[in-house]
């Protein structure tokens, strides 16, 4: 009769390199990358008119905004952007791609807390596929524990405030209430275009623009939704973990 | 009113049509469920019009009419010494998502459960309207990240019938193929869900890992992980064309010998059986006045499935068997969950098989213009989801839904009903119930 232990040691080690070794191509599908303008660094086509979440202007993209669709590929956009496309800041994210010296520094908020995060997931209306991107790094193939992330149920012991959704009327005195619970040093991070600027939801009556009207934000992981890898990524930076140190 | 047509046999009989539909909408868009049909011991059940019981009626009025937050399920008053209400949420500790559950207790029992949403409404479904039918199809998948093909695949449907719009075998079948994968991640997701609640960690991450797998798979065929935009014109899709079929071919045999393997260790586990065995039982009785859908009412022994109700390409000459599971509790669901896990992969395999050829179906032609009015349903991995669309020159006029998770949450409450309270995960994760479907 097989057993567990045979079954695991079948199996074998299917566990993720990353972030020892880039993102494959598995791990990140092409269209969870960011999309820029074409090699021309132009828009071909009517792309502002074609985007349903009025991310392009231009051919800046808003990476805060774009859910990801990739309509504007026929306008000679590329999903081309680094995988690695998080930013401690919104106004960053709605940048042209070319026009300066690069990504912003990330800021570490909690480089003093060494080698172990804790995580606490608050869903401010969500569609549930960000919530399980965050979740699916506790499985086996991101294993994050390897990396020191934690999941914890209470706000009493959490570093790391993790807001997936769009942000609710009836989500704001939770999600503050959460917020005043967390023990410093704390960090905000907000996962994808709903919690950054709205997502397809934008401007529906009832909810705000984005997370950072109600909480201070630390970090934007814009995605529709971000994969686990863009994620891991973006937790790790507020801890100083930068790529090749961790 | 007509829906795509592939065989002329009649089959005005089983017809949801669109008045019917309207008489039976609930404020919200509940739907009448389901016509006659057998149970597996052949008793006729019969679901007179209108479909809505008296509490369901209520318990929808409360909900449209009512201040956040709002009822999901009909509550009764439960009173007696040392009882109180424990209110659990809206953010709950295991729980992913917000959402609140009232607990009328004296302590280690729950004498009534009350799921209560509109914690995370998006008010989306009425700011549909306006919207050209691929950007409101954007916004539809995104209701509920987890069950996007159905979604998008009920919409579309809903929007195509409509308008009048033929669509081409090869387009239905890549629906149907994100549908079938979508159920199958959805399935295994819950297993692995309720293994954790069990403490079955090796089972846990073995079935966690096999949901990844299925994830990137997704996302290599589709070119998203959750298929978003995957149907829509326009869309991201990467669509199965040679030479990945084969490709894809493997990599579902490998992930299908998998599930395998796993479900037998999980069989062997006495302690994780025992745990969900007759745990937040639904009788047939209360499955079906309620209107419960999907696995929960299949477990219950009603072979409903509305990928049989009206055959439609492709699912007209693939063979899919329904479970049979009469018991209705837990492990009745969770035993018919892998038994539709088998069977996706089954329909997987067969529609790889008759891939439709190349010319064998033109891409859709631009839409029509003419108003109209279009039912989409099908069968999402938690029940039948029906969309009610109503178009104009292109664009949305009005959307009404009804999905699984609105339909579960009250058996879900019943079940509760008399249950420990830790019992509550176990209950909760076997129905796949998912707030986002409810908070629209
Ligand atoms: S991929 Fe992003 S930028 Fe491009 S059209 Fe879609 S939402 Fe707009
Ligand atoms: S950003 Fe996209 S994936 Fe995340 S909750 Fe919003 S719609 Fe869902």
């Amino acid at each position: 009769m097989p057993s567990w232990i045979e079954q695991s040691a079948h199996r074998g080690l299917l566990t993720s390199r990353y972030p020892r070794v880039p993102a494959s191509d598995a791990e990140v599908p092409t269209t969870a990358r960011p999309p820029l303008a074409g090699p021309e660094g132009r828009a071909a086509g009517p792309g502002p008119d074609r985007c349903p979440v009025g991310a392009i202007e231009g051919v800046a993209v808003d990476q805060g905004r774009c859910i990801r669709c990739a309509r504007c590929l026929a306008d000679g956009f590329r999903f081309a952007g680094a995988v690695e496309s998080s930013s401690p800041s919104r106004a960053a994210l709605a940048r042209p791609a070319a026009s300066d010296a690069g990504p912003d520094p990330r800021r570490a908020p909690l480089a003093g807390l060494g080698r172990s995060l804790h995580l606490f997931l608050v869903d401010v209306g969500s569609c549930n596929a960000c919530n399980l991107e965050l979740l699916a790094l506790a499985n086996p193939l991101y294993d994050a524990s390897r990396l020191g992330l934690f999941f914890t149920n209470s706000p009493r012991h959490a570093d790391v405030l993790v807001i997936v959704g769009a942000p609710t009327e009836e989500m704001a005195e939770p999600l503050r209430r959460a917020y005043e619970a967390m023990p410093g040093p704390k960090a905000v991070v907000v996962l994808g275009a709903c919690g950054i600027s709205g997502g397809a939801f934008r401007g529906n009556p009832g909810l705000r623009a984005g997370c950072d009207e109600l909480v201070p934000v630390d970090l934007y992981v814009p995605g529709c939704p971000p994969t686990p890898v863009q994620v891991l990524d973006g937790i790790l930076s507020l801890a100083g973990r930068g790529r090749g140190d961790r | 009113m007509s829906r795509i047509r592939w065989r002329e046999e009649p089959r005005e009989q089983f017809e949801l049509t669109p008045d019917r539909a309207l008489a039976y909408a609930a404020p919200d868009g509940a739907f009448a469920l389901y016509n006659d049909y057998r149970s597996r011991d052949s008793v006729l059940i019969r679901r007179p019009a209108p479909v809505l019981p008296e509490e369901v009626d209520r318990c929808w009025r409360e909900q449209t009419e009512g201040a956040s937050p709002r009822g999901l399920a009909p509550r009764e008053t439960v009173e007696g010494y040392g009882t109180f209400t424990f209110p659990y949420g809206p953010i709950s500790m295991g729980v992913p998502e917000s959402g609140r559950f009232d607990v009328v207790t004296y302590g280690e029992r729950v004498l009534e459960l009350t799921p209560l949403g509109a914690y995370k409404s998006r008010r989306a479904l009425p700011a549909l309207a306006g919207l050209p039918v691929a950007d409101a199809g954007l916004r539809v998948e995104r209701l509920a990240g987890n069950f996007a093909a159905s979604h998008a695949a009920a919409f579309l449907q809903a929007c195509e019938s409509a308008t009048q719009t033929p669509v081409g075998l090869r387009e239905l079948t890549v629906r149907a193929v994100g549908q079938e994968l979508q159920r199958i991640y959805n399935h295994v997701h819950v297993l692995a869900r309720i293994a954790e609640a069990a403490s079955q960690n090796v089972g846990a991450a073995q079935s966690h890992a096999l949901a990844e797998e299925m994830l990137r798979l997704q996302g290599r065929v589709f070119g998203h992980r959750w298929l978003f935009g995957a149907f829509l014109p326009g869309g991201p899709a990467r669509r199965l064309e040679p030479p990945d079929r084969p490709h894809v071919a493997a990599a579902l045999h490998a992930r299908a010998e998998e599930f395998d393997e796993l479900w037998e260790l999980f069989l062997d586990s006495r302690t994780f059986i025992d745990r969900i065995q007759s745990t937040c039982p639904v009788p047939r009785d209360v499955a079906v006045r309620w209107g419960a859908v999907g696995p929960t009412l299949r477990a219950t022994g009603v072979p409903w499935d509305d990928r049989l109700r009206i055959p439609e390409p492709p699912y007209h000459d693939l063979f899919l068997a329904l479970p049979d599971e009469r018991d209705g509790d837990a492990l009745a669901r969770l035993l018919v969950r892998v038994q539709e896990v088998r069977a996706s992969f089954l329909l997987l395999e067969q529609m790889l098989d008759r891939w439709p050829a190349a010319g064998a179906a033109a891409e859709p032609p631009a839409p029509p213009v003419e108003p109209g009015r279009g039912i989409g349903r099908v069968e999402a991995p938690s029940g039948d989801l029906v969309y009610d669309v109503r178009v104009s020159d292109g664009r949305i006029v009005g959307v009404a839904a009804r999905s699984p998770s609105q339909a579960n949450w009250p058996p879900f409450a019943f079940g509760m009903r008399g249950a420990v309270f830790t019992d509550f995960h176990f209950a909760f994760e076997s129905f796949g119930l998912v707030f986002a479907e409810t908070d629209r």
